[in-house]
């Protein structure tokens, strides 16, 4: 499959992280609309150029069924092109390389991908434990015949901590595991965080001492590995080449993608430490005729720093069972050798549920279009994106290049 | 035994599995076709897609492909087995099971050791969850005896320390950061709850109706009740280790500070641990203040927070 290069990534908007306890409560619809027009004046397009749309169904706050229609309807949409993407922390990559498709194809011109992760008002007869009861198995599903629910549930395997901490202790008996070098993945994004106002931690440096005499949560995972939930939203808007030619700032064009998954729990994979991210990043490179050497930066999905680890070797940046030899050895900040995660990361900058993504899809357009600031890149016209849902279950990659 | 522990429902699919661990006994689907083995069970194989599967029984044995010891609770319910030791076992015959390990020391836990099945019984319908362990170590079946049985832990011994009331400077010398051992520990199950809810007249469905607390309620079953978790300290016997002495009365002044920071949901076992926060001398007597945690056992985070205060006049 090629692309003809005809889909860029022209405007974005998305919320600074905050704490949910102090965020402000906005309806989702309420979100959409005010990260639409956010995105749009940074395109510098109007409103009815916007002819796709692609936003979360999953947690969407005013409907479960319907959510684009509504949406549309909310927003005073035309559409030639809706979608709703259940992919997790996948989300994000995975709705812009549906939109740029959609454009490729020739279905509409101007796509909004959204999503909003700041809480709704609590309704006057709501009734706040169904949030607890909500959030008590995490992504688990507890509903009668879910294998998850018969299988998982009872012996206490839920949530993501865990998996993410088995999969971390499989590689660790197949290649051997350094504390250390994982800990820098963490400690290499604060860096760049203290560069970027919006980061949750920004102006809050970070040891690699401290990492590792943070709280253990699952062996080997201590606290300061593993992301922090807060509110958010993010949007994006791909729009066609002839569009992009007028938006304001330099087009990300999305020159290569891929998408793989097989499994909900890591259990079930064929092998637990080779992650859904090589096959997809190896079709994303194929796409855009280059090879992992060829990007000026990287930004990896992070829940754990176990997932950066695992998609610098799947995606072909580190040799398989050397990753943390290689990270030792690379300079992660937007200073170094290999920029990664040149915002923070999600582990610095905050996750915003599954807008959390989206972060490392706008950081690779602002590096792009020249507007990091003081984290600004040199030279920065090649990025690879990667998304992770689930536990490694669902991962994509995209290859974006400046216009 | 009652628990919030989320437990297993068979479908119509399951059933067969589930049946089998009652017997003791491990049997998965595997593909006529193509001779996969199929976990977890399936009507058709999930290799080539046929539905000629049928049940076949297996010895169960197999080997650690991964696992992880937790140092927080997945859900304060599984406190208790603190670390809870999750493993992915790959039995010989190829498919992965989620479970847990038993009767393994940490240090004994290691990727790619043999393991053998221990066929828990884990609810007094008998319902039974697949476990593992070393093929070296006899696990004794915990039987279906409710928790209400077991007998409460000893207290554990503790050299005491006589403290004359008078002593002032040995009296303010007891003032600690640090916390004692742990008490013993106390089961608090529904039957207790209930007594309490009788006693109290506060019978909120909560605390007294497993069946609607399950489907409705946050914590996934029914939650002692902070007063009753808080009162449950006269069970529990704290090692101090230290007696006040050459006092004419010991009065329990109430409470400087009283929290309920976390649930302890029914069938939980309880345990407490103090520390003396502060000793000063009043117009009426000495007054010591004895932080008392009451935690779930295993649980970080305390149950009940109270700054109890006691005036030896």
């Amino acid at each position: 499959m090629a692309l003809k290069g005809n889909a860029a990534i022209v405007g974005a908007a998305q919320y600074r992280p905050e704490k949910y306890q102090t965020a402000p409560r906005m309806f989702h619809l309420e979100q959409v609309a005010d990260l639409a027009s956010r995105a749009l004046a940074d395109a510098g397009l109007k409103a009815d150029d916007i002819d796709g749309l692609v936003i979360n169904g999953p947690q969407f706050h005013e409907a479960s069924v319907f959510v684009p229609a509504m949406a549309a309807e909310y927003l005073g949409l035309n559409l030639n092109f809706a979608e709703v993407v259940d992919l997790g922390g996948c989300t994000s990559v995975a709705m812009v390389w549906r939109a740029a498709m959609a454009i490729e194809m020739g279905l509409c011109q101007a796509v909004l991908c959204v999503l909003p992760a700041r809480m709704a008002p609590m309704g006057p007869d709501e009734d706040p434990s169904w949030m607890a009861r909500a959030m008590r198995f995490g992504g688990h599903s507890t509903a009668f015949g879910a294998p998850e629910a018969e299988f998982d549930l009872p012996y206490g395997h839920m949530g993501q901590n865990t998996g993410y901490a088995m999969i971390a202790q499989r590689y660790a008996a197949q290649y051997g595991y350094d504390p250390l070098a994982m800990a820098k993945i963490a400690v290499d994004q604060r860096s760049n965080a203290l560069a970027n106002p919006d980061a949750m931690f920004f102006g809050k440096p970070l040891s690699a001492e401290e990492v590792l005499a943070s709280k253990m949560v699952a062996d080997p995972l201590h606290v300061l590995e593993i992301v922090m939930p807060v509110a958010g939203g993010a949007a994006v808007i791909v729009a066609s080449k002839e569009l992009a030619a007028k938006a304001r700032h330099r087009g990300a064009v999305i020159k290569g993608f891929g998408e793989h998954l097989s499994f909900k729990s890591p259990t079930y994979a064929a092998d637990m430490t080779r992650t859904p991210i090589g096959p997809a990043a190896a079709r994303a490179f194929a796409m855009a005729g280059l090879k992992p050497a060829d990007v000026d930066a990287a930004q990896i999905y992070d829940c754990y720093t176990i997932t950066v680890l695992l998609t610098l070797e799947d995606a072909g940046f580190a040799p398989k069972g050397e990753g943390m030899r290689w990270v030792r050895e690379h300079d992660l900040t937007w200073r170094g050798n290999f920029p990664m995660n040149t915002h923070g990361g999600q582990l610095s900058f905050g996750q915003a549920g599954s807008a959390g993504g989206m972060s490392q899809v706008i950081e690779a357009f602002t590096q792009i279009s020249g507007r990091a600031g003081e984290r600004q890149l040199k030279r920065c016209d090649t990025v690879f994106v990667s998304g992770t849902g689930g536990v490694m279950s669902e991962q994509g990659a995209l290859i974006l290049q400046g216009a | 035994m009652s628990t919030n522990k989320p437990m297993p429902v068979p479908t119509d699919i399951s059933a067969p599995f589930w049946d089998g661990l009652k017997r003791g006994s491990l049997t998965i689907p595997r593909c006529n076709s193509c001779g996969h083995w199929i976990f977890y069970p399936r009507r058709h194989c999930d290799k080539c897609w046929s539905h000629d599967v049928a049940w076949q029984e297996v010895s169960g044995a197999g080997s650690l492909y991964t696992y992880t010891l937790t140092r927080i609770p997945t859900l304060p319910d599984f406190a208790d087995e603190m670390p809870q030791a999750l493993a992915v076992v790959e039995l010989d015959e190829g498919v992965r099971i989620n479970t847990t390990l038993v009767g393994l020391a940490e240090d004994e836990i290691r990727v790619g050791m043999r393991l053998k099945p221990v066929f828990d019984t884990v609810h007094d319908d008998g319902s039974t969850l697949l476990r593992f362990t070393g093929v070296d170590k006899t696990i004794t079946p915990r039987g279906q005896a409710p928790a209400t049985e077991q007998p409460a832990t000893p207290a554990p011994a503790v050299t005491v320390v006589k403290v004359p009331v008078s002593d002032e400077a040995a009296m303010r010398a007891l003032v600690s950061e640090s916390f004692t051992p742990w008490s013993n520990e106390v089961v608090v199950d529904q039957a207790l709850i209930d007594e309490f809810a009788r006693l109290s007249g506060d019978d909120y469905w909560i605390h007294t109706d497993p069946d609607k607390a399950r489907k409705q309620g946050p914590f996934g079953g029914t939650i002692a009740h902070g007063a009753l978790v808080q009162v449950l300290q006269s069970r529990m016997k704290i090692p101090l280790g230290f007696e006040v002495t050459g006092f004419t009365n010991m009065v329990n002044y109430g409470s400087d500070r009283l929290r309920f920071p976390s649930p302890v949901p029914a069938g939980a076992r309880v345990q407490a641990r103090a520390r003396v926060k502060s000793v000063d001398r009043m117009k009426s007597g000495t007054q010591l203040v004895l932080e008392v945690h009451t935690h779930v056992v295993g649980a970080e985070r305390p149950s009940v927070i109270n700054d109890l205060v006691i005036l030896y006049m």
